[in-house]
């Protein structure tokens, strides 16, 4: 019988309950297996060390990584293989607002993402609705001084705007291209980054 | 001159890893063609059968991810240690997967073989 000391027990305990707190977006069952599938192997790694020292315990820990990179590691493998299955950007974006709680990397790739699906969305917005608002959606360019201009994508709320109207109709097609092309370009960069925040973990041993 | 060339193995390194991390998942899947393990039991045995020494923190993501895509199933057994333990085995899916991955790597491994040979040779 694998016998674990009350002070081990506690810093294992004050580690998972860390873990927990990060572990957003699983639901209770899925937490409650990541804990105690941690547990037993703290159980089994204390165990084959021989030792419960304060040390021993700390070094397991180690090799787990912080809360905060094994709850990481767990929302980009989640992320992943919701990508793989599905494909779908709310699902990835979902995934990446529970990142972008626990580092810096997970925060900028979820403002990237969001700023590539959104401008995705309007252009495909834009070419749905030129039909329904013929004069006013679609791609102007607008002065905004002797040598400045804005290029504005518009959806055809709203009064015709003042300046030059590009693409006209070409808008449609290349609203639709571009639009589905960002979306997809945008989740292939979410899923990239995801894999290139795993750490590098596997190591030679010579 | 190559600055990179004189005192900087780092690229080749960082190579190595990546392509050991590459390769994990055909390992996790092969390392369970056998039968179920539990999780320190498919560290072990990466250790000991491939020289991958995989980082406790990635290989239970890792493992999670894969019974997400059905490609393991886990149950709870209780061992003589006096504890549970989650073990893991392939589902057919995983079986599937397994063989294709190894038959690619087989044949990448191959052809790269024939490449390499004049390296070798000029050892």
């Amino acid at each position: 019988m694998t016998s674990v000391t009350e002070n081990a027990q506690q810093r294992i305990e004050a580690y998972l309950a860390k873990l927990r707190g990060r572990l957003r977006g699983f639901n209770d069952a899925e937490v409650r297996e990541v804990l105690d599938e941690l547990r037993s192997h703290l159980t089994d790694k204390l165990a084959a060390s021989g030792q419960n020292t304060p040390a021993a315990v700390d070094a397991a820990l180690l090799a787990l990584g912080t809360p905060e990179e094994l709850a990481s590691q767990y929302i980009t493998d989640n992320l992943l293989a919701r990508a793989e299955v599905s494909r779908s950007p709310l699902q990835i974006l979902k995934s990446l607002f529970r990142w972008a709680s626990l580092s810096i990397a997970g925060f900028l790739v979820l403002l990237g993402s969001l700023t590539g699906y959104f401008l995705g969305i309007v252009f495909m917005l834009c070419a749905l609705l030129k039909p329904f608002h013929p004069r006013t959606a679609g791609l102007w360019i607008i002065p905004d001084g002797a040598d400045d201009f804005t290029i504005s994508v518009r959806l055809g709320f709203g009064n015709i705007p003042a300046g030059r109207e590009v693409l006209g109709w070409w808008i449609v097609p290349f609203g639709l291209v571009v639009g589905c092309g960002l979306v997809m370009l945008t989740t292939r960069f979410a899923v990239w980054c995801a894999r290139r925040n795993r750490r590098p973990s596997v190591l030679s041993r010579s | 001159m190559n600055p990179r060339a004189t005192n900087d193995p780092e690229p080749a390194d960082k190579w190595e890893v990546q392509l050991r991390k590459g390769c994990l998942e055909l390992a996790i899947l092969a390392a369970l063609w056998d039968g179920k393990l539990y999780g320190l039991e498919i560290l072990r045995r990466l250790e000991s059968d491939s020289d991958l020494i995989v980082s406790e923190g990635t290989v239970y993501p890792l493992l999670s991810r894969l019974k997400a895509l059905g490609l393991v199933r886990s149950e709870w057994v209780e061992s003589e240690a006096g504890h549970p333990r989650k073990y893991y085995a392939l589902t057919a899916a995983g079986k599937e997967r397994s063989r294709e991955m190894a038959g690619m790597w087989a044949r990448f491994s191959s052809s790269m073989s024939k490449l390499l040979a004049p390296l070798a040779k000029g050892k």
